[in-house]
């Protein structure tokens, strides 16, 4: 069993499972919004960045920062669509996830219509280097991946902390009420939020499609593993999240390299399980204190 | 004064007697009905909307005993219809009403269903036919989700999954141990009853969304294993090739109507199932004690946690034998039960109906399968109609398509209260709240009155009524000037203007009556008037004023 290359697995996975379950994660805690249209999102990101491939430029600043903006106009899409109508009526939290549902079957089965059951392939952007160092292979692939989504992440964790519109998210996650008697504004914020979170979502499109294809239900998957971390670390949390996309990333490059790849989902279910039922909240959530819808 | 032809003049009626201190003839104003501004206040100005205004109910004549005579489900105390005798209040006819309807649209809905068959135009038939097995059976698999997800408020979406793997199980008994057909449903049921246990432990522990997202990932977690198993099909696309009860030499027609009826009976055993738990002693305890409300239920000493149990193993069971039945009808399963898919699909036809209400579900069911299988040839566009369908009802719907109804009548009321706040007049009328509060209703009425008399008033104030008080402020007047100065000598004492003689002939001032015995009139202008008949036209002059300002 070769140590190195499950290392390297691992942290590939991690920061593109953590990409996508930091964008669930804070869309829960500000908006109170399930989104289940995250997979819709991250499909259409990924579409975005074919199509820049195919009509704009191979480069891969030009594919990646289309997949981020398609993404981040999907979030938009998405927030029109399910937050602004319904977050002020009754029962939002369901009809919300509900909303969202309904949008995730509408996109993908418009991008199937449009596009056709058939794969994409992207370019690979990062070239075809390799390192080898100390009998671990590091593909440029590998690299980039890790390296994008850690600087992406880091620039959205450092603008939520230092800048003004950051502050105003980090408000309305702790208190939703509170932050709109202070002036700020629910929709407003609501709108930076799905943003964010799209162009997250359209960013791991990108870095995951360079590892499989881009095809219209390419998200279900990732959607479905983003809100399992989600879960794992405690919905709204950043740190938990991030804490339990390193545990369930490791976990999954084990299994494939241990037991076998078709295993990777029960050994991944079963320890989020188990983590549920030992902390109900998450990694990182505290019963008392999690958003109560 | 101007002599114009057209001026309407009035007559002094006691001219003829010969008083010389009184005109015999004045021009006035055109004549004014002083009932138009109470016909105008009567009017109903609310706009009306021509649908769900009355409750229309058919009147059945009920006579002497037969009156109060009920019918009931034997050995039960239940009725089969509600029935509600009574008396006209008006003809004193003795009549009958069924104040619940529902059980009556059932029957007819289920006839409709016995004879669908024999209606369909031939060329359709097959789409159809199989279409409405198709329908039978998620309604009956949504009326045992609707068990979880509505009465007891837990959103389970590992339903479907639940049905797949009893299907997948039961078909995989079959072929490889060769169980005939009726014994699916009973192995289902023991699958399912398996599957129930082990969703029913993390929702004790687990509430709302980590339930729900658990419960996605599970199905996931299905999916992936059953496309990945050889055991399973995985190179086949599914699992086919169990026993079906459907004998296979029959004409293909006929096998599909067999097909048809048996996935209603099913139908009808879940709405039986449904009926059972929902509107009994678990339904109601689970409906008391919703997420979030659960402290206050068992402060009421409900054990909320057995319930759920209990729902969840009763719904997980019945699941399992609609998925043997599944097994049994398709001649196996394929991994499509547990595609995310159809958990969308599932919320779609439960959200479009109406969540809570077992019609509601057939009838969202009924909707989402006729676009899904009967218009095939659409392609995607059909799934993303229902999508739109489905969107439209989370964002415009309350309770689905049934609670149109309810919802109408509560937005109507919430118009009706917003007009009539803005239609009760500032100035002597009382707003709703107000007058609730009044003790006097009296005051309501001569408040109503009072603002109506003065309206009318208003309008009668003009140049020559003021010229004729000032020709002659006592005596004879015409109509308009007589009503305003028995208006105005009709009103209470306090405020109430007098004159007071300062020197008898001389000088004269008005003043303002206290309204209390012993207290002093207060001087109301430093003015004086130089007879009596001036200071009585000064106040005239002050009341006019004053009721046109008010």
């Amino acid at each position: 069993m070769d140590w190195g290359i499950i290392a390297v697995d691992a942290l590939q996975l991690a920061c593109i499972y953590g990409t996508l379950a930091v964008g669930i994660s804070i869309t829960w805690s500000s908006l109170g919004l399930i989104n289940l249209a995250y997979g819709f999102v991250f499909a259409a990101g990924g579409y975005g960045a074919w199509l820049a491939a195919e009509h704009l430029s191979e480069h891969g600043i030009a594919v990646m920062s289309a997949g981020i903006l398609t993404g981040a106009l999907f979030g938009i899409v998405v927030w029109a669509l399910a937050f602004l109508p319904i977050h002020d009526k009754p029962n939002f939290t369901m009809r919300g996830m509900i909303a969202t549902v309904a949008i995730s079957l509408i996109g993908n089965q418009t991008l199937m219509w449009y596009f056709g059951p058939r794969a994409k392939a992207l370019p690979e952007i990062f070239g075809y280097a390799q390192v080898e160092y100390a009998g671990i292979v590091l593909t440029a692939n590998t690299a980039g991946t890790v390296a994008s989504s850690i600087v992406l992440l880091g620039v959205v964790l450092w603008w939520m902390k230092s800048s003004r519109r950051g502050l105003e998210i980090r408000a309305m996650m702790m208190n939703p009420h509170a932050a709109s008697l202070v002036g700020i504004g629910v929709r407003r914020t609501g709108l930076y939020v799905m943003a964010l979170t799209g162009a997250l979502a359209g960013l791991a499109s990108v870095l995951l499609s360079q590892v499989y294809y881009v095809s219209p239900f390419a998200g279900t998957t990732p959607l479905i593993k983003g809100l399992a971390i989600a879960l794992c670390g405690g919905l709204g949390s950043i740190a938990g999240a991030l804490i339990a996309a390193v545990i369930l990333a490791v976990n999954e490059a084990i299994t494939a390299a241990t037991i076998g790849g078709q295993y990777v989902l029960i050994t991944q279910f079963g320890l989020i399980i188990l983590i549920i039922l030992i902390r109900p909240r998450g990694i990182a959530g505290i019963l008392d204190r999690a958003r109560e819808a | 004064m101007s002599e114009d032809p057209k001026q309407r003049r009035w007559r002094n009626p006691i001219a003829r007697w010969g008083r010389n201190d009184s005109p015999d003839e004045l021009p006035i104003q055109e004549w004014q009905d002083p009932l138009q501004p109470w016909r105008e206040n009567r009017a109903y100005k609310v706009r009306l909307f021509r649908i769900g205004h009355f409750r229309y109910y058919w009147k059945f004549r009920g006579h002497g005993s037969r009156l109060w005579h009920r019918t009931r489900w034997w050995p039960t105390r239940r009725r089969i219809l509600l029935l509600r005798g009574g008396y006209n209040p008006k003809t004193l006819r003795a009549e009958k009403t069924i104040s619940d309807k529902r059980p009556v649209y059932w029957i007819m809905a289920f006839a409709l269903m016995a004879i669908m068959p024999f209606l369909v135009p031939q060329n359709l038939t097959n789409t159809l036919l199989s279409a409405a097995a198709i329908f039978a059976i998620y309604a009956a698999i949504n009326l045992c989700w609707m068990l979880v997800i509505g009465t007891a408020g837990i959103y389970s979406l590992a339903t479907y999954s639940v049905v797949g793997a009893a299907a997948y199980g039961t078909a995989y008994l079959s072929i490889q141990f060769g169980m005939p057909w009726w014994s699916l449903p009973f192995f289902g049921t023991f699958i399912g009853l398996v599957f129930g246990v082990l969703i029913a432990i993390p929702a004790v522990r687990l509430d709302g969304f980590y339930y729900a997202l658990l419960t996605l990932g599970l199905n996931e977690l299905c999916r992936v294993y059953v496309l990945q198993s050889r055991t399973f099909g995985s190179a086949t696309g599914g699992l086919y090739g169990a026993e079906t009860y459907i004998p296979q030499q029959w004409s293909s027609e006929h096998q599909l109507m067999l097909g048809y009826y048996a996935s209603v009976v099913v139908m009808i055993m879940a709405l039986s199932l449904y009926r059972l738990v929902d509107g009994r002693r678990l339904g109601r305890i689970l409906r008391m004690a919703p997420e979030k409300r659960e402290a206050f239920a068992e402060a009421c000493g409900v054990n909320y946690r057995r319930a759920r149990i209990q729902v969840f193993l009763i719904s997980s069971t019945g699941l399992g034998a609609i998925g043997g039945f599944y097994a049994a009808h398709f001649r196996g399963a394929s991994p499509s039960l547990f595609g995310i898919e159809l958990v969308s699909l599932g919320l779609a036809m439960l959200v479009i109906g109406g969540m809570r209400r077992a019609e509601g579900v057939v009838l969202g069911t009924l909707i989402v399968v006729l676009v899904r299988d009967g218009l095939v040839t659409w392609g995607p566009i059909r799934l993303i109609l229902i999508g739109i369908i489905m969107l439209a009802a989370v964002l415009f719907l309350r309770g689905g398509l049934f609670g149109i109804k309810p919802q109408f009548r509560a937005w109507r009321d919430k118009k009706k209260s917003e007009n009539r706040s803005t239609r009760a007049e500032k100035g002597g009328e009382m707003l709703p709240e107000e007058s609730t509060e009044c003790r006097d209703k009296d005051q309501v009425y001569f408040r109503r009155f009072d603002k109506m008399q003065r309206d009318f008033l208003k309008t009668l104030v003009c140049d020559e009524v003021i010229e004729e008080h000032r020709r002659q402020p006592l005596g004879q007047h015409s109509e308009a000037l007589e009503r305003l100065l028995l208006y105005f000598r009709r009103q209470p004492q306090r405020d109430k203007y007098a004159i007071q003689a300062i020197e008898p002939f001389k000088a004269y001032r008005i003043v303002a009556l206290s309204g209390h015995r012993g207290v002093a009139p207060r001087e109301v202008e430093e003015k004086t008037y130089p007879s009596q008949a001036a200071a009585y036209h000064g106040v005239f002059l002050r009341r006019v004023q004053d009721l046109l300002e008010t």
